[in-house]
């Protein structure tokens, strides 16, 4: 009987946790716009009335990206930098996004990227003028 | 003294080229947002290639998510779908993604009801509470709304019709515009009968105008009222001595028996007797 009653109470509190979260989320603003987030439910046939749940979709969605992201930013800061003199230059392109770092990060989350290699036509294409001529 | 550059997260942009379809429409605003969560992070730059890989995964994820929340819904003969099957949805992809949590053996769980339980939830209500908030850059261009929930706000073609009819569900596509109508069909909603009716009118003025064709002996393709009587008679040969079929040559005329026997020597020609 008692433990009934806890298992009761239990319960309520956590309806009303949920409750407290589905609230939440009206009052949270996710970086992905809810008529962006509809439409690409309404394109796997997604049907919901309630904007709740298209808030959770956004959220749920931001929080992916946001963890794909910072374990991309793992591994860059992780690779050794290469030696540059200027320290300033350093600091400042070191945090770039790329497929090397982006292609780990996802191979974590079960998406296979491989970012094709490319053949130059000669040694000296794609470097600065100033460094071909050298 | 040299200007201090603003840390602008920066991508290569093309300049010449603008969205014209509503997929690259979405699509750049699916990539800005995703810049907007990657500078959150801490990034400076991204290359144009990640940013565009990163955008094409959070677009795939979004439409399997949606994906796997309709047919949870389907399966439970539904075409709304509820917290529930999101949640579903999302447990299905934390598991495929690798992504493990705490309960993932029992998510379906019959005893565990509150979905609050699922770790899946816990862990977005912790980011709800505590990652920064960023709302997206620029406001997106609101069109009128009909009360819908569809998606086709972002359509260039947003179509304006306002639903008179509540029985169609919302996801069908809107009727076209009453202008394109050629001939408006109106059910009279007189009391007269049936008989004065314009299209019993009209039928029989159509049928005294054959009438009235065939009089006149005008070949118009049908048949006319009064016509002559076609009679067949069918009957075994009995030419080779066989008396047990009754022979009726004495009511028939020559012409009727010119008939039988050609269509008979026809038959025995092509195929051979008839069956009895």
């Amino acid at each position: 009987m008692n433990h009934g009653q806890q298992s009761g109470e239990a319960k309520h509190e956590d309806d009303a946790a949920l409750t407290e979260f589905l609230a939440s989320l009206m009052d949270y603003t996710p970086t992905i716009p809810d008529d962006l987030v509809e439409h690409y439910l309404a394109k796997s046939g997604f049907q919901c009335p309630d904007v709740r749940l298209i808030r959770l979709v956004a959220v749920a969605t931001q929080k992916f990206v946001a963890d794909v992201a910072s374990d991309a930013l793992q591994h860059c800061k992780a690779r050794p930098a290469p030696f540059v003199k200027d320290k300033k230059q350093q600091k400042d392109k070191r945090l770039i996004l790329t497929m090397e770092d982006l292609s780990k990060a996802l191979r974590e989350y079960g998406v296979n990227v491989k970012h094709p290699e490319y053949f130059a036509d000669s040694p000296s294409t794609g470097m600065d003028p100033a460094t071909r001529e050298e | 003294m040299k200007r201090r550059r603003n840390s602008k997260l920066k991508f290569e942009e093309p300049s010449d080229q603008s969205p014209t379809t509503t997929a690259d429409f979405t699509f750049t605003l699916t990539r800005l947002a995703v810049s907007q969560i990657c500078q959150s992070i801490g990034y400076k730059a991204t290359d144009s290639s990640a940013l565009n890989t990163l955008t094409v995964t959070t677009t795939k994820f979004l439409q399997s998510l949606a994906g796997l929340a309709s047919s949870f819904s389907n399966a439970a003969n539904r075409t709304e779908s509820n917290l529930f099957d999101v949640v579903n949805g999302l447990q299905d992809i934390a598991l495929s993604t690798s992504d493990c949590f705490p309960g993932g053996s029992t998510v379906h769980d019959v005893e565990s009801h509150c979905l609050i339980k699922s770790a899946v939830v816990r862990n977005l209500s912790d980011f709800v509470k505590y990652a920064p908030e960023i709302p997206f850059a620029k406001p997106l261009p609101r069109p009128e709304r009909d009360g819908s929930s569809s998606g086709r706000d972002l359509d260039h073609e947003a179509v304006t019709v306002t639903r008179s009819v509540e029985y169609v569900p919302a996801w069908l596509p809107p009727f076209p515009d009453a202008s394109l109508y050629s001939d408006r069909c109106t059910k009279d909603g007189s009391d007269h009968l049936w008989e004065n009716s314009v299209t019993v009118i009209d039928r029989e003025n159509l049928m005294d105008s054959l009438k009235s064709e065939s009089c006149r002996g005008r070949k118009s393709g049908r048949l006319p009222q009064r016509r002559a009587r076609v009679r067949f008679k069918m009957e075994r040969d009995c030419s080779d001595g066989d008396t047990r079929w009754r022979q009726d040559n004495d009511a028939e005329s020559g012409r009727d028996v010119e008939v039988k026997k050609k269509i008979i020597e026809e038959y025995i020609h092509c195929a051979g007797e008839w069956p009895i």
